[in-house]
């Protein structure tokens, strides 16, 4: 005969086994949810051909109100539309990481990339890298001078770039910074060097 | 675009002092000012200048032939002769074509034929006034006169009015002799009316006469006080009444207070013009949630103000209350209004201290020989007294022991401006709207700024 204290010590062991198990898968699934959440949020990998290249990209950081270049390995295309497309995405992915050293809002990304003429550039940006963007001088112009350095350092020949929003003009990014305006590569250069 | 440039140059080509002559073209799209200037007795005026806003080709030059091509149509003019050709086809011009400072000049007499010629549409061209509607573009107002104890005359335009200046005319003759005159001058608005002078009565608000002269329609409003125009907010109706009278409508925020004088008269003297970024729909940046940018700006504003009115330099701003305004209307309305220095007053986040901002020129223009400038890079002229300014303010701004950036970006709408310009970016203390070590930081920029401009005014035009 089994005494009873220890039957209850028994019960209470399963039932506790039980409990766990369940807490458990519960959090198990949240994590899942939010990890899809965030994949779907983030730009979609696209379907590239091309060599895994060891490229530089320059990155926004706002504790530091700065811009410093970084090391990445991207694939790129050959095709320098896409290649420009990729090198862009990939900075963009990641402003969108948590934590981001300079927070984009959700669903930024570049919808294309096109040449108007053979050096000058079109890109299309998606609708919330525009709607969601943090307001304020600093911060809108520091993320168009990440991306349009980092296309002057990666993709050749390109002089000139404009941005749209969702196949639009738009007058700025949040409010400040000019999107009207033909972005002159080598004019930005030297403007990147006010973050140093 | 084609608009705001037009705008902006016509802005600069009224500059100068002195009644310039002047040819003005309406277009259901844009409406655009160019100089005549007198040749041998005729009137004579630059074919590129009008051209130009048309939508035609960059003109090209060989030796004494200028071609210019325009609605798929070729047009030709030789230094010299007294005849151009469009498609192989002769236009008597009624006198030679000059050539003065790489720009070719033709009568006033052949504005007409020629685009005729080239547009192939209707154009009423009202010579004497020198003003000339392509197209359709007509605007016409009526008057309705209100009697009372308070007398008012509304003008109700078939289109909205957006360009107008006010000019007041006090006599004080003999003994009880006493007149005032309301003049409201449209140049860019194609008005038109059969109406020529209409009585009311003998009151504040007397008659009304339309004229058109020297390429613009001017209203003439008489009567025996002081008159206040209000422009109502969708441009379709202005209204005049005594000067003390309640406003029936949003005053203009361009609207100029006029100081009594003996004959008063609009100057072209230096003021800065303040703009309070954002405002109605767009809030700008929101700190903690409460804290919204648009009404730091309108608080900044107003205090920047009041420290330049303790150091005697006049001031307006762009908005003074809680409305939409576009950048470029801002840009529009501070060029239109030759302010001597623009600043544009922000707060954003990163950082804790104050950014100084100039203008950087995204795609900068190699200056041409129109007279007309883009858009875009309008600030290009003025951007050497900007750098200056925004120095000035950083040095001032650093004697507070504030932390300062002083930085050149292509922030909107500073590339828009002909004139001098800057944008003052402040982060603020505290998320807490209410909280006073924000409003003493504030305080403290804007007497900063003050000081900084009262340093340079001399410099960007101003009187000591």
């Amino acid at each position: 005969m089994i005494p009873r204290h220890f039957q209850i010590t028994i019960a209470l062991v399963l039932l506790a086994i039980l409990i766990s198990g369940v807490v458990i898968i519960r959090m198990t699934h949240k994590e899942e949810a939010l990890t899809l959440q965030a994949a779907e949020a983030a730009p979609v990998a696209p379907v590239v051909g091309g060599k895994q290249e060891h490229i530089q990209v320059l990155m926004a950081y706002d504790d530091d109100q700065a811009l410093r270049w970084r090391p990445a390995d991207v694939f790129l295309p050959a095709d320098r539309g896409l290649r420009a497309r990729e090198t862009l995405r990939y900075v963009l992915a990641q402003y969108l990481q948590t934590p981001s050293p300079h927070p984009l809002g959700k669903g930024s990304d570049i919808k294309d990339v096109y040449f108007i003429s053979d050096d000058t550039m079109i890109v299309d940006t998606t609708a919330p890298f525009a709607d969601s963007h943090p307001s304020g001088i600093l911060l809108e112009e520091m993320t168009l001078t990440s991306l349009i350095e980092t296309l002057n350092a990666n993709v050749p020949g390109v002089a000139k770039v404009k941005f749209l929003v969702d196949g639009k003009e738009r007058e700025t990014l949040a409010g400040h910074a000019d999107l009207m305006s033909f972005y002159q590569t080598a004019s930005v250069h030297e403007l990147a060097k006010e973050f140093e | 675009m084609i608009l705001a440039l037009v705008v902006l140059c016509c802005a600069l080509g009224v500059s100068g002092a002195g009644p310039e002559q002047q040819l003005t073209v309406y277009t259901s799209q844009t409406s655009y000012s160019l100089p005549v200037v007198d040749r041998s007795g005729k009137q004579y005026i630059s074919v590129a200048d009008l051209l130009s806003p048309l939508g035609s080709s960059q003109p090209t030059t060989k030796e004494k032939d200028w071609r210019i091509s325009l609605n798929k149509m070729d047009l030709r003019l030789t230094e010299g002769k007294d005849k151009a050709v469009i498609n192989k086809q002769t236009v008597d011009l009624g006198g030679k074509v000059l050539l003065e400072n790489g720009r070719f000049m033709v009568p006033m007499d052949a504005v007409l034929p020629l685009l005729a010629r080239l547009l192939n549409t209707t154009i009423d061209f009202h010579q004497p006034a020198r003003r000339m509607f392509i197209g359709n573009p007509f605007t016409r107002f009526t008057p309705e006169y209100k009697n009372g104890d308070q007398p008012s005359l509304l003008l109700n335009f078939s289109q909205p009015v957006t360009r107008l200046e006010i000019n007041h005319d006090e006599h004080r003759g003999a003994l009880f002799t006493h007149s005032n005159k309301t003049t409201l001058t449209f140049r860019k608005d194609p008005l038109v009316s059969d109406l020529k002078t209409q009585q009311f009565s003998d009151g504040a608000i007397q008659s009304l006469a339309f004229s058109e002269e020297n390429g613009a329609a001017v209203i003439t409003v008489t009567g025996n006080k002081h008159l206040q125009v209000i422009r109502s907010e969708d441009g379709k109706t202005i209204t005049l009444q005594p000067q003390a009278a309640e406003a029936l409508a949003t005053p203009l925020p361009t609207q100029p207070n006029t100081p009594s004088t003996e004959v008063q008269k609009r100057t072209a003297e230096f003021f800065v013009m303040i703009d309070p970024s954002h405002g109605g729909n767009d809030k700008g940046a929101t700190f903690g949630g409460k804290l919204v940018e648009k009404d730091i700006t309108l608080r900044l504003a107003r205090e920047l103000r009041k420290e330049l009115e303790e150091r005697g330099i006049a001031s307006r701003l762009l908005r003074d209350s809680d409305i939409d305004l576009s950048l470029e209307r801002r840009a529009e309305i501070a060029n239109e209004q030759h302010a001597g220095l623009y600043v544009a007053l922000h707060a954003g986040r990163p950082g804790k201290g104050i950014r100084v901002y100039a203008s950087f020129l995204t795609d900068p223009q190699q200056p041409s020989a129109s007279r007309f400038m883009p858009w875009e890079s309008a600030q290009a002229g003025a951007l050497g007294r900007s750098q200056i300014t925004a120095r000035a303010v950083s040095d001032e701004l650093r004697k507070k022991g504030l932390t300062v950036a002083n930085l050149a970006m292509p922030v909107r709408p500073l590339n828009n401006l002909a004139g001098p310009a800057i944008a003052v970016e402040l982060t603020p203390e505290t998320d807490d709207p209410q909280s006073p070590e924000n409003v003493k930081r504030q305080n403290t920029v804007a007497a900063a700024v003050a000081a900084a401009i009262a340093q340079v005014r001399i410099q960007l035009g101003g009187r000591p």
